[in-house]
């Protein structure tokens, strides 16, 4: 399994130099903003910097989802990996790990910095204990959506339609955020969504012609 | 434990609503070598892609080292050597990443064989896979499926782009295989002279179908070419069972048959024929015959 994921990362190693590139970034541009603005004043700054971020975010997770289908299935990689002492469900497992390892990367930093920007910097807005670790964890479970559905686009021989698909389900998540909010009712519907999208990848993969 | 390391039954196939496979049945006894045979999209790699697990069948069920192949397990897979036809490699990668990749990735691994194999293919480590040549690939494919010790090895026409020296090289070894205990080989390729040299057992695909499943010295008892001279003309129709090709030309009928015994003997004699005389045929004379429409009279 070791190698596997060795393999996956030196593979799509440019999203993960992206994802910490981009974690350092966004820290940076943060606390030079919060420096620069009275945190008390209305959080324009936030939702100019925080709206285009999440974008990227989800376009960024997405496209290595789809990267790692594609190239698998245009260069033939499981084909000769699953000859080798390497089950598929292996295979697959070990990208997921990836995923989940790229996407880690790019918000552990982040939830890092926002925890002791909070302690640092009174914000504007109420907090109540552990409300930036659950904004975290509705960031991650929407960035793991957008991974799954990449992983089912890479690997459809027909682009066109999929990526629409794909763009499309991508859109809803920022507005579906902003009217549940980052409660309990998100992360049920980003869980159920993150299973039957990856049974249905699973599924996809265990029985296609390699 | 089952004495047949392939097993395949029934095995049907359909591409885009087109019949490749049609109801295929083939075993592989341990320690054997069989040479499976056909012209170009007869289903000779389909047949291998389903036995690894690598194709769905449409039908039918497929079984290497006692278990099905849509079930294999890393584990058993670790005991399979594969070179695929046109060498699936993973091309952007240094021949040397690629080694350490599968190394890695395999339960066993003999260094030193490998690393002779590799001296003696004079492989450049430091290369990408893409920029070798097609023979250098080939080379790159069979050591890395030699290096793992494996119990069963699939050959999909491994010589293809070989140089006749690389091609001897690739036989001697295929040969030192043999020689050791328990290995089985499923060999395709299109040099026939190769499989001659190494198959003891041979089957042929034609429109699907295994017209031939037998071993190669039965093969060659059973397929005889004739040469018959008749005092006259030669007759339009002998009469006989099971001819895969006739020809006539005057007094001289040439025609291949399957299944020669005494019976078809005495009944070729009922048109006493001036002289009969057998045609010694090569393995690539019968593929040839045997691959011609209406073949279905080899299959034991």
């Amino acid at each position: 399994m070791y190698a596997l994921i060795k393999r996956e990362i030196q593979d799509h190693i440019v999203y993960f130099i992206g994802a910490a590139a981009f974690s350092a970034v966004f820290i940076i541009i943060s606390i030079s903003l919060i420096h620069r603005y009275n945190p008390k004043e209305p959080p324009v700054f936030s939702i100019g910097l925080g709206v285009p971020a999440v974008t990227i975010v989800i376009f960024g997770i997405c496209a290595m989802g789809a990267t790692q289908m594609y190239l698998d299935r245009t260069r033939k990689i499981s084909a000769l990996l699953s000859t080798l002492a390497v089950s598929r469900s292996r295979i697959l497992l070990a990208r997921i790990i990836t995923g989940i390892l790229a996407i880690l990367i790019l918000l552990v930093p982040q939830t890092i910095a926002a925890g002791i920007l909070v302690r640092v910097f009174t914000p504007h807005i109420p907090m109540f204990p552990g409300m930036v670790f659950e904004i975290s964890v509705v960031v991650f479970l929407m960035a793991f959506a957008c991974y799954c559905i990449g992983l089912q686009t890479g690997w459809n021989s027909s682009a066109l339609t999929p990526s629409l698909g794909a763009l499309f389900l991508t859109c809803i998540f920022i507005p579906l955020i902003l009217i549940k909010g980052f409660g309990v009712h998100i992360v049920v519907i980003l869980v159920l969504f993150i299973v039957a999208s990856l049974l249905r990848t699973w599924h996809t993969f265990m029985t296609t012609s390699l | 434990m089952d004495e047949n390391v392939i097993k395949v039954e029934n095995l049907v196939k359909y591409f885009d609503g087109r019949c490749v496979l049609d109801g295929i049945n083939l075993k592989v006894p341990r320690g054997c070598i069989y040479g499976l045979l056909g012209r170009n999209g007869s289903g000779k790699t389909t047949i291998i892609r389903i036995l690894l697990g690598l194709e769905p069948p449409t039908r039918g069920q497929t079984f290497l080292l006692d278990a099905a192949s849509t079930e294999l397990s890393a584990k058993l897979h670790g005991r399979i050597g594969y070179v695929a036809e046109g060498h699936n490699l993973i091309q952007n990668y240094r021949v040397g990443r690629l080694i350490k990749l599968c190394k890695d990735l395999s339960l066993r691994w003999n260094d030193e064989f490998f690393n002779h194999l590799i001296e003696t293919f004079r492989l450049p480590a430091d290369r990408k896979v893409k920029e070798l040549s097609i023979g250098m690939r080939a080379q790159l494919n069979l050591a890395l499926a030699m290096a793992i010790d494996p119990e069963l090895l699939i050959f999909d026409d491994p010589t293809l782009g070989l140089d006749t020296v690389a091609r001897r090289q690739f036989l001697e070894l295929a040969i030192d295989l043999i020689q050791q205990q328990g290995r089985t080989i499923l060999f395709c390729s299109h040099i026939l002279s190769d499989v001659e040299r190494i198959a003891d057992k041979i089957g042929i695909l034609a429109a699907g179908k295994l017209v031939v499943d037998c071993p190669l010295e039965e093969l060659k008892e059973r397929v005889k070419k004739l040469r018959v001279i008749f005092p006259e003309s030669a007759p339009p129709n002998l009469h006989l069972t099971e001819i895969i090709n006739q020809q006539n030309q005057g007094r001289e009928m040439v025609i291949t048959v399957a299944n020669w015994n005494k019976q078809k003997q005495t009944a070729l004699e009922i048109f006493k024929p001036s002289s009969c005389t057998e045609i010694p045929m090569s393995l690539e004379d019968m593929f040839i015959e045997c691959t011609k429409p209406n073949p279905e009279y080899v299959e034991s």
